[in-house]
């Protein structure tokens, strides 16, 4: 018998152990959705009802914490996220390796997510700082601390989102539910378990560790793809077009004997460039990861 | 109720709803046909949901709610549509194959 829902979820919290922690937080989130829901109409229907005796017949209905866990552990064995698919052991040789990276999902995935980075850095950055400066200026007021507490909300949505374009993109698994704060509480109450959850400031120090790493994800990756493509197509726009090799503001024709080993050059450039993507990918997932998932 | 059977009827459920529907909301209107004998607990089917969804079958979205957390709404997508349509061949298929053998019209 669980008094409230509190201790459903700590129940279904330690069923789940060993799992993926986005997994128990998506878990987590739907029991107390549906939780909270069921015990709202309960409520309305009989007032007056206490949360134990109103729970009993709701989690005779919605599963034990230990069926609802195997239910998401069936379920999860056979679901990952679509670019992270278990692939067979690599077999094919160094070179065809090399250059099959261009063919990659997962590379692509990566890829993306680094020029996509320019977009969501300054986005999510921008709002962490600007937003975070203005509400935290507010706070001087009485009208400050709803302020501050709904730049919190965002940026724990944003989070949520940037889990979402982490996991579509790099095949790491992200929560998929957004955390819940218990609506028994009272607006004082709420703020506070807001700026005390660890949550909230570590999505902050994402959303603003972003804005610099996004800065560098694109101008990086943007600059060796199109130095790649730039070395490929020279022998074309140099000795058909007649264009000269834009260096610096200085327009430089290669010499026609270097040209080929400048395209042969762009022609390797370009799958470094993926697998560096894949790589540094993994490792930005990975902190992602560490950060915006609760543990 | 097996999480095959249980995709299906999720999915048969949202393609004949007029509008996105969440997850308690699912479970009350599975609840109304399934008074008897409980087939599948509520909790159950919201593994399916996610499943579904991943697959492409689904699509949600978070509407916050009046009286209590976000709700995460779910609706069928077109490709959700067509499988269905095809899970329910297969289904009636089944169920007269299952049907014969239980009545003994099938020669051994």
């Amino acid at each position: 018998m669980y008094k409230n829902v509190h201790e459903y979820l700590e129940e279904l919290k330690k069923e789940l152990e060993g799992c993926d922690p986005a997994l128990i937080q998506d878990a987590l989130s739907d029991a107390e959705g549906h939780l909270r829901t069921a015990l709202e109409e309960e409520h309305a229907s009989k007032p007056g009802l206490s949360e134990t005796v109103a729970l009993k017949p709701i989690i005779q209905k919605y599963g034990t914490p230990s069926e609802i866990a195997s239910a998401y552990r069936a379920i999860e064995s056979h679901i990952t996220p679509v670019l992270a698919a278990a692939r067979p052991k690599d077999t094919r040789s160094f070179w065809a390796r090399f250059f099959g990276v261009l063919a990659e999902a997962r590379a692509w995935g990566a890829f993306s997510y680094m020029l996509l980075a320019l977009f969501t850095g300054v986005l999510f950055g921008g709002w962490a700082l600007l937003g975070g400066l203005v509400s935290a200026c507010s706070l001087l007021f009485i009208i400050g601390l709803p302020i501050f507490g709904l730049f919190l909300l965002s940026i724990r949505g944003i989070a949520l989102l940037e889990g979402r374009i982490v996991e579509a993109l790099l095949g790491i698994r992200m929560p998929r539910r957004p955390l819940f704060l218990d609506k028994n509480l009272g607006w004082t109450d709420k703020f506070k378990a807001l700026v005390t959850d660890a949550y909230s400031w570590r999505a902050l120090l994402y959303a603003v560790l972003l804005f610099p790493l996004g800065l560098i994800y694109y101008g990086v990756f943007g600059l060796l793809f199109v130095l790649s493509l730039i070395f490929i197509t020279s022998p074309l726009f140099e000795l058909v077009f007649h264009i000269p090799l834009d260096l610096f503001g200085d327009n430089v024709f290669t010499p026609v004997w270097f040209l080929p080993v400048v395209c042969i050059a762009g022609f390797f450039l370009l799958p470094l460039t993926f697998h560096f993507a894949k790589f540094v990918g993994r490792v930005h997932g990975g902190f992602a990861k560490s950060i915006l998932v609760r543990k | 109720m097996n999480s095959g059977i249980a995709s299906l009827v999720l999915l048969s459920v949202l393609g004949q709803a007029d509008e996105p529907m969440y997850g308690y909301q699912i479970a009350k209107f599975i609840e109304t046909h399934d008074e008897k004998i409980p087939m599948m607990k509520q909790g159950a089917l919201y593994p399916v949901l996610r499943s579904l969804e991943s697959s492409g079958l689904l699509e949600s979205f978070v509407n916050p709610s009046v009286s209590g957390p976000p709700r995460r709404y779910y609706k069928i997508t077109d490709i959700g549509q067509e499988t269905l349509n095809h899970w329910i061949e297969i289904w009636e298929h089944t169920k007269d194959f299952v049907d014969n053998i239980l009545k003994g019209k099938t020669d051994v």
